[in-house]
């Protein structure tokens, strides 16, 4: 008994157990003060890395997608500007052609009623300038040979004569 | 260890007033520590948390090797309280030993102590037989503890539990009551030789606070570290 004594003299109990309940409470006032907090703002950080991480994934994959459809969507309004323009210039082309051939139907049908009225007065011409010449000669020749010829023979006579002039 | 103490009794139990005086210091400063870089908890940290943030990461580093995740989580708030408060009790008396006129040293680090040092492996040692016993059942926790890997190494295995607890309270109160004793003989030689000891023992002074420094961080990391070793190995993790 006396033993035990001086054993808890030398080696005091008070103290180990003092120390134990001390630092079970700097455990609780830790853990209240700062590992809670800290733990929980840890995992906070983690989630939100993760979550952004994700998202981050997420408008990667949305923006290589609006890029593939933007670039699909240049190409058709390429190809289809290719094709206005092709239509219009075909119009144009036809347009232009259409009006052309008008203008040298017109400008052959003025040509060819040209033609005809110019042939048809050299005819006229022609034809008046013969009676005239017939009439004339007549004329003259009854004129100078006192001589009445009967006016056919005289007609038939300016034919040859004529004739001859439309060979030279 | 001869030294004057100052004791009181209370409810049959002996108290050390340097005990409980140091020790009350020590987990003051730790609050207080843990309290100003805690002030402002955010998701985006600021300096204080940073800092903080890096002494929790490294604990967990700690438990990390050597625990399986959800043992590692179970000792993160005991770890943690662990390591800050031997941080702070190791380099304390490097910087504050108060001696009261009837030469009884009131303040000095609390890991000087031998009994403090015991205590707290003690404490270390239990929680690691008690997670041992919850893990495996109590038969496995026997089985794993004295007959592995096979029943003949019993003998060393009983020598190796003793030993463990002994090297893990020794290898703490050694390292820094043996800082401590040198600091106090290195500012004794400064006041020798009519304050002619001062010129040599300064320097030296110096270079063993700083090296008492790198030894008290040294000391708070492996104590926590060998719980964990200890913890794994009785609950039959290797």
């Amino acid at each position: 008994m006396v033993q035990t004594l001086s054993m808890t003299k030398a080696m005091p109990l008070g103290d180990m157990v003092f120390i134990i309940v001390a630092f079970l409470l700097l455990m609780a006032i830790l853990k209240h003060v700062a590992y809670g907090p800290l733990t929980k703002v840890l995992d906070e950080r983690a989630d939100k890395i993760n979550h952004d991480l994700d998202s981050a994934q997420e408008a990667n994959q949305q923006a290589t997608e609006l890029v593939e459809k933007r670039a699909q969507e240049l190409k058709a309004s390429k190809d289809e500007a290719g094709q206005v323009i092709a239509a219009a210039k075909k119009k144009a082309k036809d347009q232009s052609d259409a009006l052309l051939q008008t203008t040298n139907d017109q400008v052959q049908g003025m040509k060819q009623a040209a033609e005809r009225d110019a042939a048809q007065a050299k005819q006229e011409a022609l034809a008046s300038a013969k009676n005239d010449v017939a009439a004339l000669s007549v004329t003259i020749a009854s004129k100078l040979m006192q001589k009445e010829l009967s006016a056919d023979d005289q007609r038939a006579l300016i034919d040859a004569y004529l004739a001859e002039l439309d060979q030279q | 260890m001869d030294e004057p103490t100052s004791t009181f009794e209370l409810l049959g139990l002996t108290f050390t007033w340097t005990t409980i005086v140091s020790t009350l210091l020590a987990m003051s400063l730790v609050v207080l520590l843990a309290a100003v870089l805690t002030r402002k908890v955010a998701v985006r940290p600021s300096r204080g948390q940073n800092v903080i943030e890096y002494v929790l990461d490294f604990v967990k580093g700690i438990l990390g090797d050597q625990l399986p995740s959800n043992l590692a989580r179970q000792f993160g708030l005991y770890s943690f309280t662990l390591f800050l408060f031997l941080f702070i009790a190791n380099e304390m008396g490097l910087l504050l030993q108060v001696k009261l006129g009837n030469d009884v040293t009131i303040i000095k680090s609390p890991t000087a102590d031998p009994l403090i040092a015991f205590t707290l492996a003690i404490m270390s040692l239990m929680l690691a037989h008690g997670t041992g016993v919850k893990t495996l059942g109590l038969g496995g926790y026997l089985k794993n503890m004295f007959f592995k890997p096979y029943a003949a190494m019993f003998p060393l295995n009983v020598v190796e539990q003793v030993t463990n607890f002994l090297t893990l309270a020794l290898r703490l109160f050694g390292n820094i009551f043996a800082g401590e004793l040198m600091l106090n003989l290195l500012a004794s030689m400064a006041f020798s030789w009519h304050g002619f000891g001062m010129i040599a023992a300064l320097p030296l002074e110096m270079a063993w606070q700083a090296f008492s420094l790198l030894i008290g961080g040294i000391q708070a990391y492996v104590f926590v570290m060998l719980t964990a070793v200890f913890t794994a190995q009785l609950s039959g993790e290797e």
